[in-house]
């Protein structure tokens, strides 16, 4: 957040080492399920080169994904241990029923739901039945998103220039990487890939403008649902900081 | 094969000591044509057992995949994008 | 289930003597006339008394793969015990395939017009054994499902109908008779092969076991369930009991579908046909098959193993004889071009080598080869065979590799100085005519 001066000390005050913990760990996690998608989609393009074998990238895309899950297990204890706000575990499993900012926490037990989901089929992979994973692991077109969404939402650093450009480069590199994915599908499938370019178009704007009217306009934190005092408590601070 | 799982397979070898089988069966490589789409990764993988063919496809040499090669092969079979290679047991 | 017994003044008549058993006459039988001939069908203790006559016999399978017949009813009964449902008879089902989908065969259409009552009492009997309670009867173009409907009703009126038997159109295509793609016609799929496993015996039409059994088969096993395995093993050699229906065709006097006793070497079973003195090689099995010199494979013995032995096979029972003017490589180019139209077009290996293979023979026949060519399809015939998951481009390559082979002299005279007159001429084996290549993306 920025600001200066009083404003800035009664932030700097109230945060816990488990607030930062919560706020590393999300972001952390996010740039680890870009890089995981990332390797997906590259997977999916065959991408190769003679000193970057396929394995590689098989190989990546599955320790990143463990990774992603580990830093995204971490940051879900972080803030269940978290006493400024109440979120019990099971907010982080089951969507809209946290009673801070109930819309995007819910996103990030979306997005955690699938990402479990996710990774056990893909443990249990040779046991499944290909149509069954393949299923399951188109899932991870919508994980992602909601992902970045719930970070944008939920995320009290959103505001700040580096957490938008960390976002905004892994939107970037996933949009690229996707739109390359629907280019090697579309001569097979011209109408289901120009409509998925379309969609991804729609809602990247989509997406800008929310951000522009919701997280990066004033008083987000009421508006996204965050109650009584723990919004007396963060709107004060940006409050003073809006000042 | 690491300690533990050599560990492991000696404990396992000392528990049969009445062998039921013969001789061990030994698993072999076998691809699905069908579900193959020439990714590759198993050709890369297991160079000693897999080759390419030059449309991209793999020729898998025959006989029981080698004991210091079976857990490259298994990996090479969860590795496989159309879960097409499989590693069986001799009928 | 047992059958009904017969009005008395219908004696059980003595097998069949000599060695015309199949093929009793030139007319069909209808369902008086089979039963005065061959005798009514027989009741049997059980099931097992079937399997164990046909294991006895050394039936083998007449469709092309040469399986013993004992050892496939053997498994689908076990399969169907362990899997049927408690009070749930009839598990498993029993699929005759007259398909025929080889264009230089017709046995299976003859025998089915012929004597359509003993490939259906032969369907009936591998229905009890097995434990069936639905059978399919496929023919394609190769059987007039009118006739066959009828015979069907005669057994009805008769009161012989124990299994309901369902009449299927096997769809165009040289595949289309395949096992595992007959079976997925079965199940409403398109005629193509599946990967195998899980086989027919254990999982086939509409997920039960499946015996899945040519026609000539079912007709020997009727047979064999009359007048036992010592009878069906009296015609025929040691290893290769019985007798087989063959097609001669080519340059031959008498074309057509001839009743052989097993082991009766080529040049006897031509000879009978009316061999032409100017015939160069005979074709055996079928276009997936072997091409063999003539005179020099006259004491080849027409068998499973007398015919392996030679490095051919007897297949679908083919025997296509091509004369002294033709030119082998010309044929062989033209029947490699059908089957690589043929291919499903599934499998990697057959879908980018039967196009090239067919190609470089195309350019053997009817250009002036280079060594590059030859060693390009001598490659392909190394490169395609065990790689699909049906043995199509084991077919084909068999056929170039022997075609090379039989036809070296050919092969010499065309790389000095292109193609011979004898490429030059009509074809002398049907091939039917490939689509323009619009067509071939509707696949």
């Amino acid at each position: 957040m920025s600001g200066t001066g009083p404003a800035t000390a009664i932030v700097v005050t109230s945060s816990t080492p488990l607030w930062y913990a919560t706020r590393a760990t999300g972001l952390v996690a996010l740039v680890l399920l870009t890089a995981s998608m990332a390797l997906g989609l590259l997977s999916s393009v065959r991408f190769e080169r003679p000193d970057w074998p396929r394995f590689v990238t098989l190989g990546l895309h599955r320790n990143l994904s463990l990774l992603a899950l580990a830093f995204t297990v971490v940051h879900v204890l972080t803030t269940v241990l978290d006493s400024f706000v109440s979120i019990p575990l099971q907010d982080a499993f089951i969507p809209f029923i946290s009673s801070y900012r109930p819309l995007w926490v819910g996103l990030g037990a979306i997005a955690f739901d699938l990402m479990v989901a996710l990774i056990v089929t893909s443990l249990l992979r040779t046991r499944m039945g290909l149509r069954s994973w393949r299923l399951v692991h188109w899932t991870a077109y919508l994980c992602w998103p909601v992902a970045v969404l719930h970070g944008l939402g939920t995320g009290t650093d959103t505001p700040t220039t580096w957490v938008l450009v960390l976002t905004a480069s892994c939107v970037l590199v996933i949009a690229v990487l996707t739109l390359w994915r629907l280019a090697r599908a579309w001569p097979a499938r011209p109408l289901p890939s120009t409509v998925a370019v379309v969609l991804i178009v729609v809602t990247l704007i989509a997406g800008g403008a929310w951000l522009h009217a919701g997280p990066l306009a004033p008083h987000w934190s009421t508006r996204a649902g965050t109650r009584t005092a723990h919004a007396a408590g963060v709107s004060k601070a940006e409050h003073g900081i809006s000042r | 094969m690491s300690q533990s799982q050599e560990a492991a397979s000696r404990r396992g070898a000392q528990r049969q000591s009445v062998p039921r089988q013969p001789a061990l069966r030994r698993p072999q490589l076998r691809v699905n044509p069908i579900a193959c789409e020439a990714h590759g990764v198993c050709i890369e993988l297991l160079p000693e057992l897999i080759t390419s063919d030059q449309w991209g496809y793999p020729v898998l040499r025959t006989g029981a995949v080698p004991l210091h090669l079976e857990d490259l092969a298994r990996r090479a079979v969860a590795d496989c994008p159309t879960l097409a290679l499989r590693l069986v047991l001799p009928e | 289930m047992t059958a009904r017994e017969y009005p008395a003044e219908l004696t059980v008549q003595p097998p069949p003597l000599g060695e015309l058993r199949l093929l009793a006459g030139t007319q069909p039988l209808s369902l008086t006339e089979h039963i005065s001939r061959y005798g009514p069908i027989p009741r049997l203790a059980g099931p097992a008394q079937l399997i164990a006559e046909v294991e006895r016999s050394g039936l083998t399978g007449r469709g092309g793969a040469a399986f013993p017949a004992g050892r496939k009813l053997r498994a689908v009964a076990e399969a169907a015990r362990v899997r049927a449902r408690p009070g749930r008879a009839g598990w498993a089902v029993v699929v005759a395939n007259g398909s025929e989908s080889e264009p230089a065969s017709r046995k299976d259409a003859v025998l089915l017009a012929l004597a359509p009552h003993l490939v259906l009492d032969g369907i009936a009997l591998c229905a009890d054994a097995v434990g069936a309670g639905r059978a399919y009867l496929c023919a394609g173009h190769s059987g007039s499902t009118r006739a066959l409907a009828a015979a069907l009703a005669e057994r009805d009126r008769a009161g012989l109908s124990r299994i309901q038997v369902q009449l299927t159109d096997t769809p165009d295509g040289y595949l289309s008779g395949q096992e595992t793609a007959l079976i997925s016609v079965l199940n409403g799929g398109a005629p193509l092969p599946t990967f195998v496993p899980p086989r027919p015996a254990e999982k086939g039409a509409n997920r039960r076991p499946t015996l899945v059994l040519n026609v000539e088969t079912l007709a020997q096993i009727g047979l064999i369930a009359r007048f036992g395995a010592q009878w069906f093993r009296s015609v025929g050699a040691p290893d290769a009991p019985g007798s087989a229906l063959v097609t001669v065709s080519g340059s031959v006097d008498r074309p057509g579908v001839r009743e052989v006793p097993l082991g009766t070497v080529l040049g006897e079973v031509l000879r009978w046909s009316g061999l032409s003195r100017s015939a160069q090689a005979v074709l055996t099995g079928g276009y997936f098959g072997t091409w063999l010199p003539l005179p020099g494979a006259s004491a080849v013995p027409v068998s499973e193993p007398g015919l392996r032995a030679a490095g051919a096979a007897l297949g679908a029972g083919v025997l296509a004889v091509l004369p002294e003017a033709a030119c082998g490589l010309a044929e062989t180019a033209r029947i490699t071009g059908f089957l690589s139209w043929q291919s499903a077009g599934q499998c990697g290996p057959c879908r980018n080598g039967m196009p090239a293979l067919a190609e470089a023979m195309n350019h053997i026949a009817f250009g002036r080869p280079g060594r590059d060519v030859l060693g390009w399809a001598q490659q392909l015939t190394g490169l395609l065979p065990g790689r699909g998951a049906c043995h199509l481009p084991d077919g084909a390559a068999g056929l170039v590799a022997s075609a090379l082979r039989v036809f070296a002299a050919d092969l010499t005279e065309h790389t000095r100085s292109g193609p011979c007159q004898g490429a030059a001429g009509a074809p002398v084996l049907p091939v039917p005519a490939a689509p323009m290549p619009a067509d071939r993306s509707m696949r």
